[in-house]
């Protein structure tokens, strides 16, 4: 088995659709389910909305399937570097740790997507979160990743908690509060190991972090999280300060995702 | 209440204000059988650890970098699921290592030999999304059987009173081992349909059991024990 498996790659049967990011913003198909989520027509996720039920299932899929690119990259952190050398044992155990935690995500969520009416395959995936777990840095790796990504899954995650709370419906805010739970552990994970390893490096605590700033920046187009009422996703503060965000980068994300926003309607 | 019942009950209530605070009682309970002797020195010990230790490492290693190359999706996500399995077995071994005067826990997480190396080599080496029966046989029909047979011949031979805290990690982790083992098993059963898929989970168990032969089990040769008998020639 090759060290970092190319996401193209990855293993998926007929039900799963792939689709490049690019195709991804550019289907005009999009914006029907989608409408709510684009700059011209920011609106947060809630049950009242016209499409709120089929944002939020749509939303379910997209974090299924993001739970599988999550498990396959936090597997690759595992094999893809050798003890010692390049990362600690310990490093690995969290590793390990996070694979069976996202895979009862990967249930819950195919799970909570039946409840909700969605079939697999329903929606197309893209591989952009893998992608991110490619990085031959494991400090960038995990700093991408952990950080940027999961915590971009604290959002979502409060996000849908709420919405089930709004809808009235006790399974789905139950569940996410479990995984909301599991994401706070893993960015937590990220902003540890992040501290560690680059301890007496600066250079590399730069590149890392500036990694983490490209990878925030893919999700926070045209605004879609970010701290205004109208934002389709809530950027979470309190959640995000457990799993050792400081309010210093919080307020960037949040500066981020408003400049976002500017841009595309600019 | 007839004279009799009243007395016993008069005496059982006596004794139970008065218990015999001097009474000597044995330091080990009639129904405790446990022995002092055992199979391993501290020494010994902290080699086979070191051995499993290693094992349960490149295992993990193996079933995180797997998920991403399976497409069935049940088993991608118990691949996720049995590799935190065995990191938590390497890391309670790590913990055990210290304990049996190995400060660098390093030291003796090696391998027992070349042949276990060129094993896990062996293993590894099926990555196609079409080779899903190989990954799983690899593991649940030839690593995970030997582990289990060496975990047990270490906790029936080990001292049940110097090294208890030994055994009661490999309980634990014996339960894991069969329960993932049952659940490898049933998943390889439910993959192969057909007489070829038959051969070729047989073929690639055969080939990696050859390999397990020459390394003598995951700690070596004696990773069982031996069980022929000593006969002294007669001249």
């Amino acid at each position: 088995m090759r060290k970092i498996f190319p996401a193209e790659e990855l293993a998926r049967d007929s039900r799963f659709i792939r689709q490049t990011n690019e195709q991804r913003m550019g289907d005009p198909r999009g914006a029907r389910i989608a409408g709510g989520n684009t700059s011209g027509n920011l609106a947060k996720l809630t049950p009242d909305l016209p499409n709120g039920p089929d944002r939020a299932r749509a939303l379910m899929h997209g974090i299924f399937v993001g739970e599988i690119q999550a498990l396959e990259g936090a597997g690759r952190t595992c094999w893809d570097f050798e003890l010692g050398d390049e990362v600690p044992l310990a490093l690995k155990l969290d590793m390990a740790r996070q694979c069976w935690d996202e895979a009862r995500h990967c249930e819950i969520s195919v799970s909570l997507a039946e409840h909700m009416g969605t079939e697999l395959g329903e929606y197309a995936e893209n591989a952009l979160l893998y992608e991110a777990a490619c990085n031959p840095d494991p400090v960038l790796r995990l700093t991408g990743v952990n950080r940027a990504l999961e915590g971009l899954a604290i959002d979502v995650f409060n996000t849908m908690k709420e919405f089930g709370n709004m809808a009235g419906d006790p399974v789905l805010e139950f569940c996410e509060d479990w995984m909301l739970a599991d994401e706070v552990t893993h960015v937590k994970m990220g902003s540890d190991w992040l501290r560690r390893l680059t301890e007496n490096d600066k250079d590399r605590l730069d590149k890392a972090l500036e990694f983490q700033k490209v990878v925030d920046r893919l999700f926070s187009f045209n605004g879609f999280r970010g701290e205004d009422d109208d934002s389709p996703i809530q950027l979470t503060r309190r959640f995000r300060e457990l799993a050792g965000f400081s309010d210093e980068e919080i307020d960037e994300i949040a500066d981020m995702s408003r400049d976002a926003r500017f841009e595309a309607t600019a | 209440m007839n004279f009799e019942l009243q007395q016993h009950a008069a005496w059982i209530a006596e004794r139970a204000s008065m218990t015999d605070t001097k009474r000597p009682r044995e330091p080990f309970a009639p129904w405790d059988r446990r022995s002092l002797p055992g199979l391993f020195d501290v020494d010994e010990t902290a080699k086979r650890i070191g051995h499993y230790k290693w094992v349960e490492i490149k295992l993990f290693e193996a079933l995180g970098g797997w998920v991403a190359t399976v497409p069935e999706l049940d088993i991608k996500l118990r691949l996720g699921t049995h590799c935190y399995h065995h990191a938590w077995h390497a890391e309670l071994f790590d913990k055990r290592l210290p304990e049996l005067r190995e400060m660098q826990t390093e030291r003796l997480t090696i391998p027992p030999n070349d042949h276990m190396v060129e094993f896990f080599e062996a293993m590894t080496e099926p990555e196609a999304a079409h080779l899903t029966i190989e990954k799983l046989v690899g593991v649940y029909r030839v690593l995970i059987p030997h582990k289990i047979a060496a975990y047990t011949y270490h906790r029936n031979g080990t001292s049940e009173i110097t090294d208890m805290p030994t055994i009661r990690i490999l309980d634990f982790i014996l339960q894991d081992e069969f329960s993932d083992w049952r659940e490898g098993e049933m998943l390889i059963q439910s993959m192969i349909e057909s007489p070829e898929e038959l051969e070729r989970a047989m073929s690639h168990q055969t080939k990696l059991e050859k390999i397990m032969l020459a390394a003598g089990g995951i700690v070596g040769p004696g990773s069982i024990g031996d069980p022929y008998a000593e006969v002294v020639e007669e001249n």
